[in-house]
């Protein structure tokens, strides 16, 4: 697919890296000539060094021939004018980062009217995962499927915890409801387990039920669940603005540091029940003062990672709360699992996965859209949610029938028909209408049937 | 230094090098010619090396653009040497340091001979010595990038380090479809001047050799008097063609995709053809004595294209002509044709901009203040590339210098010894009085005639690539990452 970028800032290229890996044509435009060689030096893409939404610029970059056009500049505006502009000249489809509140109350006006393809709002993504998180203090991550309906829960197994020397098998019977292990990480190996795997304390395990029986899950094996009271967050961002939005609608109470003065009088017109402090989030006496080590849960998100790094160190120091590290530019991915930090949210790739997943499924002539997209354990793992549009070689028939020309290491992990979530066993088949989720370490699926050899 | 990655590149080279060499053996057997033998040796023992060294893929193929400097350099020597081993050996060519100046002068496509005799030479010679030509105009690496797969960034690093001129840019976003569009629009346009050719009644082994030998703006010939003795009609053919090939190919990809503004607008091949026209009427009023109309104008044509494209045929011995055009002449070999083309010289795009830079450092004397960005293509350039660009006129004075330097101790006079390190460095061929036209190089002394390979394949290269090889830093990584090295490390820190 011929996909044009606008904007070489994180997102930007953090998309470069991915779509060039998948084996897309890449041009990427930005106005600073140092960006673009930075990029051209590093991935096979071409650079071009102007302003994407002129027409000149745009046509240098072969617009008319471009299947995508994905506009991540700094300024909402100018992606918006970028779209609009690439949707005139080009026949291309259009994807837009708006992040500002102003807009993105209005996403589905601006999408429909803009003919947009895909409006992503990472603030938005990233306050959403926060909150998941939140909701679930024991996980690392907690990612939704099937609008919401499924939950795919990430955790670490505690030492002397019942599943402790467990199979698969065995904790299966034990549950009374249906859920499945996918993916489990031990001394930095991934597994794709089958029922005879035996976990350790140590390992990091990710399971997918429906979001009622997630709780079962839990309670049964004695992992706690309930959800955090109060939160403090550090940094008044965009980010910020939509986490405690999301908190205070559930009933959490929220209370924001910020430095700068007019933007704490913005937030507290905009949050009206949050409590907006006025200071240094990375001042000692002030974190204590505002009772971090009370605090149930504590997520730093201003805009420089090392900040948030050492402020939830020092916070799990200090205090038993949950925290919940963002980072955004950082590369060092390494060291920072090294850290034990805990619950890591990583805005571009948010970001990129959605972008990805809508690439997947256009470039692949077969109507079945991919719904969501995770990557887990660093890119090594890939959970895809697809949409079953039309009859094919493995609709309509038992899975079981299927057990030998399915991939190895890949896992069905659900299917969501009509929004109930069928956690699959041999006799149940995949209908025309279900999504399915497949979790696998044959990363870039881009349709259903490559599941199969 | 990622040592696995380069040897994996250079056996590559090798294992096409080989498939190449097979070539003139079938030229041979069409023409039952016992020199085929030794091709075919040559040409099974490079698929037999390049199959070892290709047989365990890396384990990480990334490379920076140190790697992809060295491994340039790297294959063009070793292409060179196995370029010239079935002369040697077959001796067609008795002398080993001939055979080395031939086989180099062919890759490069400097198309500067040893031999005073060359009809003589097998058929499958004479076609190996134009394949040569052929190969090393666009790149054999650039060859390499279109048919293997490499993965990521890391093969824009050999492109940049193998085409000619300042700043290399793509056509498509990704390296391997620039690259065969580039070979696509090379063949094309080598076998466009190939009917042209037989349409003047040329038999085909010689279109063949003509059409090879131009395209990569070499200049092997196939006749002693390379080619004067054809007619007019076919003079005027490849003086277009070399013309053409001096182009940018860019304006050809624009030109395939109809966009002929954008062709034609180009600032870099307006200026190659405004100077090719001047030099052309400059020339042909200066030898209007000596010839009619016609004959002189084509004489002129033909001379100032060759030596303006770098290629270095000649329809008469311009040797003897008057000085003011042969200054002309010598000065053409410096600016050389365009970026991006299969020529060599300094290239029109550097001799632009230089230009720009003193036109705006009398600016700065005049209004000491003034801040003024040079433009080029329509576009600022950045400081690096005017500073990369001074960087290597400085470079290439300093090894022209050398050189010449080296030369002079055969006791030539110094128009011999200054044109024919002009006539190496910048790939064109034949220089003046004992490099003429008329003549060749094979009197010069052993070590002149290394001092010259090396120029002609550092002129191939735009000199970086090649002296990265002198840098010391180069070989202590490259030792540092070799097994033995790391062997050594590791003891010592225990």
């Amino acid at each position: 697919m011929k996909i044009i970028i606008v904007g070489a800032g994180n997102v930007g290229s953090t998309l470069v890296e991915q779509l060039a890996h998948e084996g897309h044509d890449i041009t990427i435009i930005d106005i600073v000539a140092r960006k673009i060689q930075a990029i051209t030096d590093n991935y096979d893409v071409m650079g071009i060094v102007g302003n994407g939404a002129s027409y000149s610029v745009l046509m240098e970059a072969g617009i008319e021939q471009a299947d995508l056009m994905i506009a991540v500049t700094e300024a909402d505006e100018l992606n918006l004018l970028c779209c609009t502009v690439a949707k005139r000249v080009g026949r291309c489809a259009a994807i837009a980062r708006v992040r500002m509140p102003d807009y993105s109350k209005e996403v589905r006006y601006l999408q429909e009217q803009l003919g947009l393809a895909l409006v992503i709002n990472p603030e938005m993504e990233t306050a959403k995962e926060a909150a998941r998180i939140l909701a679930m203090p024991t996980a690392l991550e907690v990612m939704a499927f099937a609008h919401g309906q499924a939950e795919m829960i990430k955790l670490v197994v505690p030492e002397g915890n019942t599943i402790v020397g467990m199979t698969l098998a065995e904790m299966t019977k034990k549950l009374s409801v249906s859920a499945l292990v996918c993916a489990v990480e031990r001394k930095g190996e991934v597994y794709i387990p089958s029922g005879s795997f035996r976990l350790e304390s140590g390992d990091t395990l990710t399971f997918v039920a429906s979001r009622r029986n997630i709780r079962t899950f839990m309670d049964t094996f004695g992992f706690k669940t309930k959800r955090v009271r109060n939160t403090l967050i550090v940094g008044g961002s965009k980010a910020s603005y939509y986490l405690a939005q999301e908190l205070l609608h559930s009933g959490v109470a929220v209370k924001i540091i910020e430095q700068n003065q007019a933007r704490c009088e913005e937030l507290s017109v905009l949050l009206p029940k949050a409590v907006i402090i006025n200071g240094d989030g990375t001042d000692e006496a002030l974190l204590k003062e505002e009772g971090i080590e009370r605090a149930e849960s504590f997520v730093p998100l201003t805009g420089i990672d090392e900040v948030n790094i050492i402020l939830t160190l020092y916070a799990k120091k200090i205090s038993e709360a949950k925290v919940i590290t963002k980072i955004n530019r950082m590369n060092f991915k390494s060291v920072v699992n090294s850290l034990e930090l805990g619950s890591v949210i990583y805005p571009r790739y948010i970001t990129a996965e959605a972008i990805i997943a809508y690439v997947r499924a256009r470039s692949e002539a077969r109507n079945n859209n991919i719904e969501t997209l995770y990557h887990l354990f660093d890119h090594r793992v890939e959970a895809i949610e697809f949409e079953v549009n039309e009859p094919s070689e493995i609709t309509g028939k038992p899975l079981v029938e299927m057990r030998q020309s399915i991939k190895k290491e890949l896992l069905i992990a659900f299917i969501n028909r009509n929004g109930h979530i069928i956690i699959p066993s041999g006799h149940d088949s995949i209908e025309v209408g279900d999504t399915v989720m497949i979790v696998t370490k044959h990363t870039g699926l881009q349709s259903l049937t490559e599941i199969l050899n | 230094m990622n040592n696995a990655m380069i040897s994996f590149i250079i056996g590559s080279v090798l294992k096409i090098e080989g498939i190449l060499l097979l070539g003139p053996c079938a030229a041979a057997v069409w023409y039952r010619e016992q020199v085929g033998w030794y091709y075919l040796c040559v040409a099974l023992f490079c698929i037999v090396c390049g199959w070892l060294m290709t047989f365990r893929k890396p384990a990480n193929p990334v490379f920076y653009l140190k790697e992809g400097c060295v491994a340039t350099a790297l294959s063009w020597l070793v292409l060179s040497f196995f370029g010239g081993l079935p002369m040697y050996i077959s001796h067609q060519i008795p002398s080993f340091i001939d055979a080395m100046f031939e086989s180099a002068s062919g890759f490069t496509t400097t198309g500067a001979t040893i031999l005073g005799d060359v009809e003589h030479l097998a058929r499958a010679t004479l076609l190996w010595r134009s394949m040569t030509h052929w190969i090393g105009g666009m790149g054999i690496l650039v060859f390499l990038l279109a048919i293997i797969p490499l993965s990521g960034g890391s093969n824009m690093n050999i492109m940049r380090a193998e085409s000619p001129g300042p700043s290399v840019g793509k056509l498509v976003p990704r390296v391997r479809h620039t690259a065969r569009i580039l070979y696509l629009i090379y063949i094309g346009m080598t076998a466009l001047e190939l009917i042209f050719l037989l349409c003047g009644g040329m038999s085909l082994f010689e279109s063949v050799n003509t059409s090879m030998a131009t395209a990569g703006t070499g200049g092997f010939g196939v006749r002693n008097d390379s080619l004067a003795s054809y007619s007019p009609y076919i003079q005027w053919v490849v003086t277009v063609f070399m013309i053409l090939f001096g182009v940018n190919f860019n304006a050809y990809y624009f030109i395939v995709f109809r966009q002929f503004r954008k062709a034609f607008g180009m600032e870099e091949v307006r200026n190659y053809l405004l100077i090719v026209l001047v030099a052309i009427l400059f020339v042909f009023c200066n030898i209007y004595p000596l010839y009619s109309a016609a004959d002189g104008l084509r004489h002129a044509a033909f001379q100032v294209g060759s030596i303006m494209s770098t290629t270095g045929f000649s329809t008469v011995d311009f040797n003897l002509w008057p000085q003011a055009t042969r200054a002309i002449l010598v000065l053409l070999m410096f600016i050389g044709a365009c970026a991006g083309s299969t020529a060599g010289g300094l290239k029109v795009s550097r001799i632009v901009i230089g230009f720009k830079t003193v036109k705006k450092e009398l600016t700065a004397y005049l209004h000491p203040k003034s801040i003024k960005k040079i433009q080029y293509e329509g576009k600022p350039v950045e400081h690096d590339v005017v500073r990369s660009i001074n960087v290597y006129f400085i470079t290439f004075v300093l090894l022209f210098a050398g050189s010449v330097l080296l030369i002079s101790f055969n006791g030539y006079g110094l128009e011999t010894n200054f044109t024919a390190v002009a006539a190496t460095i910048n790939n064109v061929g034949p220089g003046l009085e004992k490099v003429g036209p008329a003549v060749n190089f094979g009197h010069f002394s052993v070590l002149s005639k290394c001092v010259l390979i090396f120029d002609m394949i550092a002129g191939r290269l735009e000199l970086f690539p090649l002296l990265m090889l002198f840098h010391p830093g180069i070989w202590k990584e490259a030792g540092r990452s070799s097994r033995l090295g790391r062997y050594l490390s590791k003891k010592n820190l225990q």
